[in-house]
């Protein structure tokens, strides 16, 4: 086991947030070609939009804090718990822990733990990303 | 519903770079691996390749057209083979288990040739 990829277990990245705004819902959707009308009129969030909070809240650049090879990076795996509603206008906050690294094989695994909180401190949603870096 | 059923699959128009900009820009997702040829070429891809968000957001549809989203409880996902525009995309699902008060159901975006690119579970509150 590599000793530094080891160390970030446990890791607590910088915090971010992002308002859901209806007009960025229909972007969404439109690039997907999933035109359901409440998303289109940005009444109810797309299964897989938390993604769009993670990379336009900033999130991403937590890829740096860990010191990865970006040429070398994958996304392996993707998991959302729906544990709330994060509606239209809603202020998000993301917490985000690295919960695991390992290495197997050639690559480095990273589980990136992300907790979504409402305006009102109500978790909503649990993400985990797993990241491959390739050796 | 009950386990074993199969959900009717849904088709996607094919894949084009034009769809990935927007997906980059609806996303924020601005790896240039996704958009910039010769950066995705210089990579050894052979050319740009899909976000797999935007394939794990076929799934998403499809899961919106099989069921109410509203119930979703959980979906997960992951990404086995890399995608190119040109490429079109189905997703087919069925239901595999009744647990803890959900329809558990598995779903994959396979394109023409059969080739699986994202494998998916989701839970579905009854």
């Amino acid at each position: 086991m590599n000793k530094s990829l080891q160390e970030l277990i446990g890791k607590e990245l910088d915090t971010f947030t992002f308002r859901v705004e209806t007009g960025k819902i229909r972007e969404y959707a439109e690039a997907i070609g999933d035109l359901r009308e409440e998303y289109v009129n940005g009444e109810k969030i797309l299964p897989t939009f938390p993604t769009v909070i993670e990379y336009w809240g900033g999130g991403y650049l937590a890829w740096y804090s860990l010191g990865l090879d970006k040429q070398k990076v994958l996304h392996g795996e993707q998991e959302y718990e729906y544990i709330g509603k994060i509606k239209p206008g809603d202020t998000i906050t993301v917490h985000s822990i690295v919960e695991d690294a390992y290495t197997k094989s050639t690559m480095n695994f990273i589980i990136l733990k992300k907790e979504y909180f409402n305006g009102t401190g109500q978790l909503v949603l649990r993400s985990r990303s797993t990241i491959v870096e390739r050796h | 519903m009950n386990v074993g059923y199969q959900f009717d699959p849904i088709q996607k128009e094919e894949i084009t770079h034009t769809q990935l900009v927007r997906y980059a820009g609806a996303s924020g997702d601005f790896n240039p691996l996704h958009t910039v040829v010769p950066f995705a070429e210089e990579a050894g891809l052979g050319g740009v390749i899909a976000h797999g968000m935007l394939i794990m957001g076929f799934i998403g549809q499809a899961i919106g057209e099989w069921v109410s989203v509203d119930d979703l409880a959980k979906f997960s996902v992951r990404f086995k083979a890399i995608t190119k525009p040109g490429e079109k995309i189905t997703v087919r699902g069925k239901v595999i288990d009744d647990k803890d008060g959900c329809w558990v159901c598995e779903a994959e975006a396979v394109n023409e040739g059969g080739e699986v690119k994202v494998k998916g579970i989701f839970e579905v509150r009854k």
